[in-house]
Parts: structure tokens; sequence; C-alpha cells
């Protein structure tokens, strides 16, 4: 199963970090962009298997990000990865395989990703 | 009941119109002229109007200058200040650079309209059916039954029922199976002969439908509510018919799908009948439409002959006989015609000396003076569309150009 490609989308430096190490002992590999434009720019060249996406980002609203990426790669999961829960009742955040609230404990964010991964493979078998 | 304003309305209007060509050369099949005053949409917004149903978006993509107009004429009895509208809204590309791929794809685009209104309960409705329901009937029956999704339906003949999307209930209404345009429609359950059709008029629960229209947007389908999303949905939530025979006075029976030339044709025909199933002149009922300021109905001559036919306003005919036609507002025709079971749309003119038979006159038309039109199959068939059932179609922007008959 793992070794699949993760792009994380995230301004935060440490939080990029914190991710990707816990990711990468998982298995899978992990790109990494610091600003919505660089991410959007990366899901183009690096067709990620999957997106982890934070909402507040200097240059782009991640909603809008989600948006993108969706007309780029319809089919794509992307994991909302905020602070705030209050985007989850928007319903553009919906588009999101599964919306994540950041928290100390990280497990939540790396059930949801095992989660997508696997529902997009046998979305693929079907 | 829920106050009016948790419903938010959504006329689905963008299509093609392809199997009513030549009708839909210049417009949206919406804004096709009917019976003489409306247009087609008519039907749906007044349904909504006499429901009270006065939030709405008419979600328009192909050909619709004139469907446009028309509504923009039609919006003076919306009150904004009460939060009622009627607004046109055009593909507006916020989420993907194309145009609608299907009516669920028609929804997906227009997510942000739901955000911004917020209604608990959305109806969708098509704008090219003809027919009569109170929405309000509808709503509360959604409901009672704790829908996620509610389907109006009507039974037809069994034989027909394979040009439609196909229901199959349980004793309570509730929806267990759906299939659209089925080889081998299953019947009612208490009815070998007749099933039971989708009418294209849903309630959807909007969380139900937004998260619908989400999963079909990431999927290869055809985008449709009725191939796709809705044999999901039946699976996976609280789906229920509204059977309009059990739930509607007997008034509101009637529903017509205006697709072909034909069915159009044959709409229009049914309403000259001696006691037509869909009452024009059910007070009770208004069909809302704008035709701006028109002068009476002229029929002048002492050889004037006017039989069982739907005459507008602003109409002028001298001297000529009308049967079983349907003449619009500003027609003109001139002594010695013979019009029969024909449809003359808006502003028409038929010079002297004609002879129409089972023929449409799109808007504007001018036949000229002792042009003979559905009487001779092949003359008739080098020049003019003529539809399965034999209908004549003369299309917006036909100039006559050979020497009169």
């Amino acid at each position: 199963m793992a070794g699949e490609k993760i792009l994380i989308i995230e301004d935060d430096e440490n939080q990029r970090l914190l991710y990707k190490e816990e990711l990468e002992e998982q298995g899978y590999r992990v790109i990494e962009a610091a600003n919505a434009e660089e991410g959007l720019r990366l899901v183009e060249e690096e067709n990620p298997d999957l997106v982890i996406l934070d909402i507040w980002m200097p240059d782009m609203n991640g909603l809008e990000a989600l948006t993108r990426i969706y007309e780029m790669n319809p089919n794509l999961p992307v994991i909302i990865n905020t602070a705030y829960s209050a985007y989850q009742d928007r319903f553009t955040s919906w588009l999101a395989e599964a919306y994540v609230v950041k928290s100390a404990d990280i497990s939540e964010l790396l059930d949801a990703v095992k989660r997508s991964l696997e529902s997009r493979s046998k979305g693929k078998k079907d | 009941m829920e106050r009016k304003g948790e419903v938010l309305t959504l006329i689905l209007a963008g299509g093609a119109g392809q199997r009513l060509y030549p009708l839909t050369k210049t417009r949206a099949k919406p804004a096709v002229p009917f019976a003489g005053v409306y247009r087609i949409i008519d039907f749906t917004i007044s349904n909504c109007i006499n429901s009270g149903m006065m939030r709405i978006y008419v979600l328009t993509q192909h050909k619709s200058i004139s469907l446009d107009r028309h509504l923009k004429e039609m919006c003076s009895i919306f009150r904004p200040e009460f939060g009622e509208f009627l607004e046109t809204v055009p593909p507006q590309q916020f989420i993907v650079s194309r145009w609608y791929a299907g009516t669920a794809d028609a929804i997906f685009q227009n997510i942000h309209l739901l955000e911004e209104k917020r209604p608990n309960h959305v109806l969708i409705l098509s704008g090219d059916h003809v027919y009569k329901m109170d929405y309000r009937v509808l709503l509360e029956w959604h409901l009672s039954k704790d829908a996620d999704l509610t389907i109006a339906c009507v039974d037809v003949e069994r034989k027909e029922a394979s040009r439609y999307g196909v229901m199959e209930v349980d004793s309570d209404w509730k929806v267990i199976g759906f299939s659209e345009k089925p080889r081998n429609p299953k019947p009612m359950p208490f009815n070998p002969d007749r099933c039971l059709i989708s009418m294209g008029v849903y309630v959807f629960r909007t969380e139900t439908l937004v998260k619908a229209v989400i999963r079909d947007a990431k999927r290869q389908t055809e985008h449709d509510f009725g191939k796709n999303v809705i044999p999901e949905l039946v699976e996976v939530a609280n789906v229920y018919a509204f059977p309009i025979r059990e739930c509607l006075p007997e008034s509101m029976h009637y529903w017509r799908d205006i697709g072909t030339v034909d069915s159009y044709y044959e709409a229009q025909m049914e309403l000259l009948e001696p006691s037509p199933q869909f009452d024009l002149f059910d007070s009770s009922w208004r069909i809302w439409t704008h035709i701006g300021q028109q002068p009476p109905t002229m029929i002048r001559g002492s050889k004037c002959s006017i039989q069982n036919s739907l005459v507008a306003p602003g109409a002028f005919i001298a001297d000529a006989t009308v049967i079983r036609s349907i003449i619009s507002y500003g027609v003109r025709i001139e002594e010695e015609s013979n019009i029969s079971e024909s449809i003359l749309m808006p502003n028409v003119i038929v010079g002297k000396g004609c002879t129409l038979k089972r023929t449409i006159v799109d808007e504007g038309v001018c036949i000229p003076p002792n042009t003979t039109i559905g009487v001779d199959d092949k003359s008739d068939a080098k020049r003019f569309f003529i539809s399965k059932q034999g209908i004549r179609v003369i299309p917006v922007g036909t100039i006559f150009l050979e020497t009169p008959q």
C-alpha cells in the first residue's frame, strides 16, 4: 500500500516538517509546498496521490486552492487540515475527501490519509 | 410547515433542446412560445408563484437571450423587500472552466448559490414541462416523510414508461429502485399495467443535494440526475415518491414533457379539446406571462369563421377561416386564408388566400399570398422541416423566395 506520493501545502514550516517525518515513517513519499501557488504547480508537475491542504495561507485561501485542484484533477483526494473548524460548514470544503482540525495528536490526520488512499485505490478497481 | 424562505428553487433551463429543433434554432427550449401568449417556462414559473415559492434562480446556458428578456419582464411581481427574486444565472465558471456537462453538473457548478442562500431544502424543476403543481403540498409530503429527496411522479401505461425514469416503490411510497429509460420497466405494486415515472421535479434536503452532486462531480459519469445521481441516492438515502394522482386535486394530474416537435404540437392541440385536461381558464391557478401591451383581437368581415381555437390579444383576422388552431398575439391573417390544426406564433403574417394545415409557423415569419403548406407531402418535404407525425415547421427567419402558387 505504502509508497504513495503525498503533497503537503502548508505555510508553517514546523508543521510541514512534523507531517513529513510522520508520513515518511509510514512509508509515504512526501513533497512540500510553502504556499498555494507552489502547491498548485506541484499538483500539475508531480502528480501526487493525495494532498494535505491548509486553509489560511498568505497567497490564496485554501478553499479556492481546493477548487483549482479539483479542476486540474477531479479524482485527486485532498484532506483539508486547518486550525479552524468553522470552514467545515462551507459547501466548497465538502469537495475535500476529509476535513481534519489541527491538533497536537496527528493520528486523526494519518488515519484520514490512509482511508482516503484506500478508498481511492478501491475506486480505481471498481 | 416550514416557512417559504427556507426553500430555494432552481429551474434547469440550460439544455440545447436539440429534439425540438428547429423551434430551438434561435432560443432555449423554455423560451419557445406556447398556446398563443405563453412561453414554455411560464408553466413552471406560475407553479412557483401560485405556490408561494418566490426565491428562484433559473440556470440558463444555450441561446438564453430571449429567455432572459422574458423572465426580466416577469420579475416585476417579485418583491426583493421580502427576499423574493427571479434571477437568471448563466454559467459562471466559478469552479471549472466549462459549460454544464449535465443536470447534476449544473447544480454542482452553482454550489455558491446554495452557499449564499443556505436554504434547508432545494426545489429543482425543469423549464420545459407543462403542468400545474402546488409545490407546497409536495414540500409538506417531503417534510412529513423526513425525506432526503422526494421525487414527484405520475403513473403512465407500461409501454410508454421506457422513455422516462421509472421508480419502484414500497407501500409507503419509499423509492426502492430507480432506472432511467429502462427497456423492461417495473410496474407499480398494485397495477401491473402501469409504471410510476419521474416528472423531473425534486425536493432535496440541501445537504443531501450538495454531497450528491460533489460525489458525482468526482466521477466519470454523464452527470445526470436521472442516470447517475438518483439511482445511487436510492441505495444510500431516504428517497420518497410524491404520487400526484394520490396527493393533488384532479386539475393537477396533467403533465407533459415538451421534448419533441410532435409533443409540443400535441400538447397544444390538447388545449383545444372540448374539456381539456389542462384548463387555461382555471381562475384558481392562473398561468402568468408577459406579452407587453396588446390591442384587442380584431375579427373583421362577414365571412370570417373561427372554430375551436385559441386566439390571443392583438391578433387580426380578416375574412379567413380558422379551425382548431392557435393564433398568437400580433398575428395577422388576410382574406380567404384557411388555417387548420396549426400553430401561428407571435407576429406571424399570413397573406391572402393561403392554406395552412398541421403547420407550425414560428415567430415573425411572413407567409406570402396564395401559399399552401401541409397538403402535399412531396412538395413540402423539399421546402420544409416535417416531423415524424407530419407536422410542418416554418422556422424563424424563413424567407419565401419562390413565386407564390
